[in-house]
């Protein structure tokens, strides 16, 4: 071996030294040692660049440009938030394979092996909501790219098929959190995704929207077929379709170079690539620095938010013969939820989307103006932000505040107890449910709505009126009450046959560990007749019902603490 | 060039971008250690959570399907259901059947499966069939939820005294040891009798007498003893507003009987609604579940005088 020899010319020592500054060399593919030192100390590589060399050498570093312009690396150029975008799908594709591990595409099961995923596997809930989180984020940030790159006027010569991919890339993130929406079959996916595909099902002419809403779903309705397809789609063929499409655009931008600052050249020219020696910024080791420190810190927030803030929903088993009150698409649908409130579902749900993305599509193509400059595209701008204003206005369109609206007496009772979700009641849980008769009048109230003879059954019956229930006591429940009341009373003034209202709520125990709570609501119709609606629910000591954003509840760690 | 207002946000050290970084990994590591902290109370917490909303959704199925017969607090309906809120249901039932799996599986698989026969107990109707499977309206899931919700009687259930537990006796299903530490005396859980008669606690197993004939029954006892009064009531009047389940209300039986089936009058009508009754169903209830052995059970004359009595515009109680 040659060694020895080395060791005589050198000594032992350093020839170690170089072995190791070898292996070092090895491991960075072509950054010595002293060169790394050189990085960290901010010195100026030497003439030719030592530093350009893992670009060349590794695969994931020669599709990075070796340098970039200054200009386009100050953060609040770009907001990195086409980075963030690749970052969010490497991050779903590895929570996700997590969570395919512990997951059957049935009926039979999806839904089981969500709540045995939530309470038997190590870390499945934190992986589970990243997940959803990621997703969510994911088509805020793509579309967050998209507004920006919009602004800069980016998408202009030469970029215009850079911003065609990206509007692909858009609609197959929309898709792909879409499908993904269906997996935990519960009813919150269910009728989303219902009402989702039921809008393909509109699609002219009639023989094409059956067929396509036939093979979205695998039968006329969703079931087994439909769950096996979003599946297939949402686990390999969209992530396929959209890793392609990534590719080409990643292409284009290194190959166009990111656009500079629009009044940094020429109305018209085109000079991100022909960057002066003096603005050249070195990926290694400036801007690897920068991505990398951004994207830490940014994995740090989410699972901030994911630790204490965000819990992603499970709702009931998906149920196709009963439609929850309010079903809701998921937020980024809402514009298209209001929509198909104000229109026919072949022109809300097809035409007039269709027509919307074509024209995404063609922005490039059909602004004439060749500058970027802000001062000159006030035309572009405004339009930009009035689209946005009614992307917003749409949006709240779809909420369930707007045009959607179940008689008072179920709303009330929606409102404190909803089908699906938390609501208060649900929040304040078990132990806050105290037993008895409860009424939202005051004795006064009873008296003057039943006549003294009536309000003296009530009390006889042992009904404790509002005036008796007191915050020192239990200010949570003192809250449900003051809510109660506070919800009859705001339905009396806004609708018509909903006139002297009251309600009662009756909480007894059912089963140990087991509370049922009956809700009554007395009106008289616009006719002056007496109505009553009511409805039970049962409430177990051991459950646990969330929001999505909110603070997380952790009572569960000392279980005999207060819950807040 | 005038910065724009979001220019903090534009860090250009890359010292402070790298002490960043390691604030943020920090952060990472130390939120994972706390997950990894709470995980083994939180997927406890979650079990608890899906066992409990299992036995909410079991409630509400149980409060349209079952409480009608088994009763709102499930002690049962004489001669129509027996009591599953019973401390000798969870304790003895199971041994007195001769069933070797848990208690848990012998609910699920009768709620799933109902009774197929009711063949020499004293039950008015049999248990129908629940689960899809066999023909019956529900999911497996909401077979499982029932399950977990009568099973969760059971902490209440074991408080009850021999004198207070609420099971009425299978007629065909005795007690077979009741000798032994586990035996239901030595618990303090009364036994069954292969007559459907409960014994206390260290009461004497009495001894056979002989039967003796005895004369027609009155047919206020019929009508409680055949398990009519289960499905039947006679202090409310059938009619559109009020219609009677599982049966028909007989309030106003005298006045309708005659109008049901043309060419019939009331004493016949009646009369072939306890004999046949799949003959005629009215309009909103379905053949087969009213007994058809009623005949075997009581005497021509017993018959006779039961439709007398329920057509009795003033029936004495």
């Amino acid at each position: 071996m040659a060694v020895q020899p080395e060791v005589k010319n050198k000594s032992l020592l350093n020839t170690a030294l170089d072995l190791a500054d070898d292996t070092f060399t090895r491991i960075t593919a072509g950054i010595s040692a002293g060169e790394f030192r050189r990085m960290l100390r901010g010195e100026a590589p030497g003439r030719p660049n030592p530093r350009l060399k893992p670009h060349s050498e590794t695969f994931l570093l020669h599709i990075k440009p070796t340098y970039y312009h200054e200009s386009v690396t100050r953060f609040t150029h770009t907001f990195r938030l086409g980075l963030l975008s690749t970052y969010l799908f490497i991050v779903e594709t590895i929570t996700g394979i997590y969570l395919m591990i512990w997951y059957a595409p049935t009926p039979e099961r999806a839904y089981t092996d969500m709540i045995r995923l939530l309470s038997a596997v190590p870390f499945g809930q934190v992986m589970r909501d990243v997940h959803r989180l990621g997703a969510e984020l994911m088509v805020a940030i793509v579309t967050l790219h998209m507004v920006r790159t919009y602004l800069t006027g980016s998408y202009k010569p030469p970029r215009q098929f850079t911003w065609f991919t990206g509007v692909v890339l858009l609609v197959l993130t929309l898709f792909l959190s879409f499908s993904g929406y269906l997996l935990p079959w519960d009813q919150l996916a269910f009728w989303a995704v219902t009402i989702g595909t039921s809008m393909a099902e509109a699609v002219p002419p009639k023989v094409v929207g059956e067929t396509v809403n036939l093979l979205a779903r695998g039968a006329p309705d969703i079931g087994a077929n439909g769950l096996m397809r979003f599946y297939l789609l949402h686990v390999l063929f969209l992530p396929l379709i959209l890793i392609l499409f990534f590719f080409v655009h990643y292409y284009k931008v290194v190959h166009f170079g990111i656009s500079l600052p629009a009044n940094e050249e020429e109305v018209g020219q085109d000079t991100a690539n022909k960057v002066p020696a003096d603005r050249r910024v070195y990926f290694l080791p400036d801007v690897f620095i920068d991505e990398a420190s951004f994207l830490v810190v940014f994995t740090g927030i989410m699972l901030l938010i994911v630790t204490f803030f965000f819990q992603a929903p499970l709702e009931s088993i998906a149920n196709p013969q009963s439609t929850p009150m309010h079903t809701v698409a998921p937020w980024y649908f809402y514009w298209l939820q209001g929509l198909l409130k104000i229109a026919d579902k072949m022109i809300a749900g097809v035409i007039l989307p269709g027509i919307l993305l074509v024209l995404l599509m063609l922005i490039p193509y059909l602004d004439p103006n060749p500058s970027r400059r802000v001062r000159d595209r006030k035309v572009a701008i405004i339009s930009g932000i009035v689209a946005g204003f009614v992307m917003i206005v749409w949006s709240w369109m779809g909420t369930p505040q707007y045009a959607v609206q179940g008689a008072p007496s179920v709303e009330v009772v929606q409102e404190l107890m909803p089908e699906e979700g938390a609501g208060l009641v649900r929040e304040i849980g078990y132990k806050h449910m105290h037993l008895g008769v409860y009424t939202t009048m005051t004795t006064e109230e009873m008296k003057k709505r039943l006549g003294d003879e009536g309000a003296q059954a009530l009390l006889d019956k042992g009904v404790i009126p509002y005036e008796a229930v007191h915050a020192e006591d239990d200010e949570h429940f003192a809250e449900v009450m003051h809510e109660f009341e506070l919800s009859v009373r705001k339905w009396e003034e806004t609708a018509a046959d909903f006139n002297k209202p009251y309600g009662i709520v009756t909480i007894t125990q059912e089963q140990p560990s087991l509370k049922r709570i009956y809700w009554e609501i007395h009106w008289l119709s616009g006719e002056g007749k007496d109505e009553k609606f009511y409805r039970s629910f049962w409430l177990h000591e051991k459950s646990l019902y969330w929001e999505q954003y909110g603070r997380k509840d952790f009572s569960f760690v000392s279980p005999s603490g207060e819950g807040e | 060039m005038r910065k724009p207002w979001y220019h903090i946000l534009y860090i250009r050290s890359p010292l402070a971008k790298i002490f960043l970084g390691v604030a943020g990994a920090m952060l990472a590591v130390v939120l994972t250690i706390f997950q990894f902290s709470i995980e083994e109370p939180r997927m406890k917490a979650q079990e608890d959570n899906w066992n409990g909303r299992s036995i909410e959704k079991g409630a509400e199925l149980y409060y349209n399907n079952c409480a009608n017969c088994h009763g709102a607090d499930g002690k049962g309906l004489p001669n129509v259901a027996p009591a599953l809120h019973s401390k000798y249901f969870f304790t003895q039932r199971i041994v007195d059947v001769g069933w070797a799996g848990s208690l848990y599986d012998f609910v699920e698989l009768t709620i799933a499966g109902g009774r197929p026969s009711k063949v020499g107990t004293q039950w008015a109707q049999m248990m129908p069939t629940w689960s899809r499977h066999y023909g019956g309206p529900l999911r497996d899931d909401q077979v499982l939820h029932l399950t977990s919700f009568v099973i969760n009687w059971e902490a209440d259930a074991l408080t009850q005294t021999a004198e207070e537990d609420p099971f009425q006796c299978f007629r065909n299903a005795p007690t077979k040891a009741r000798e032994g530490d586990k035996s239901p005396d030595a618990l303090g859980i009364k036994s069954c009798l292969a007559d459907g008669t409960a014994l206390m606690p260290g009461a004497p197993p009495p001894t056979p007498t002989p039967a003796v004939a005895t004369g027609p029954r009155p047919p206020q006892q019929l009508f409680t003893a055949m398990g009519c009064a289960g499905c039947h009531q006679l202090a409310q009047a059938q009619s559109d507003d009020n219609i009677g389940q599982p049966g028909p209300h007989m309030g106003n039986l005298p006045e309708t009987a005659g109008q049901r089936v043309p060419g019939e009058d009331a004493t016949t009508y009646v009369y072939n609604s306890i004999v046949n009754p799949n003959a005629f169903v009215n309009a909103g209830y379905v053949g087969g579940i009213m007994p058809g052995n009623f005949k075997d059970q009581m005497s021509e004359e017993e018959i006779n005088s039961l439709v007398a009595w329920l057509l009795d515009p003033n029936r004495p109680q």
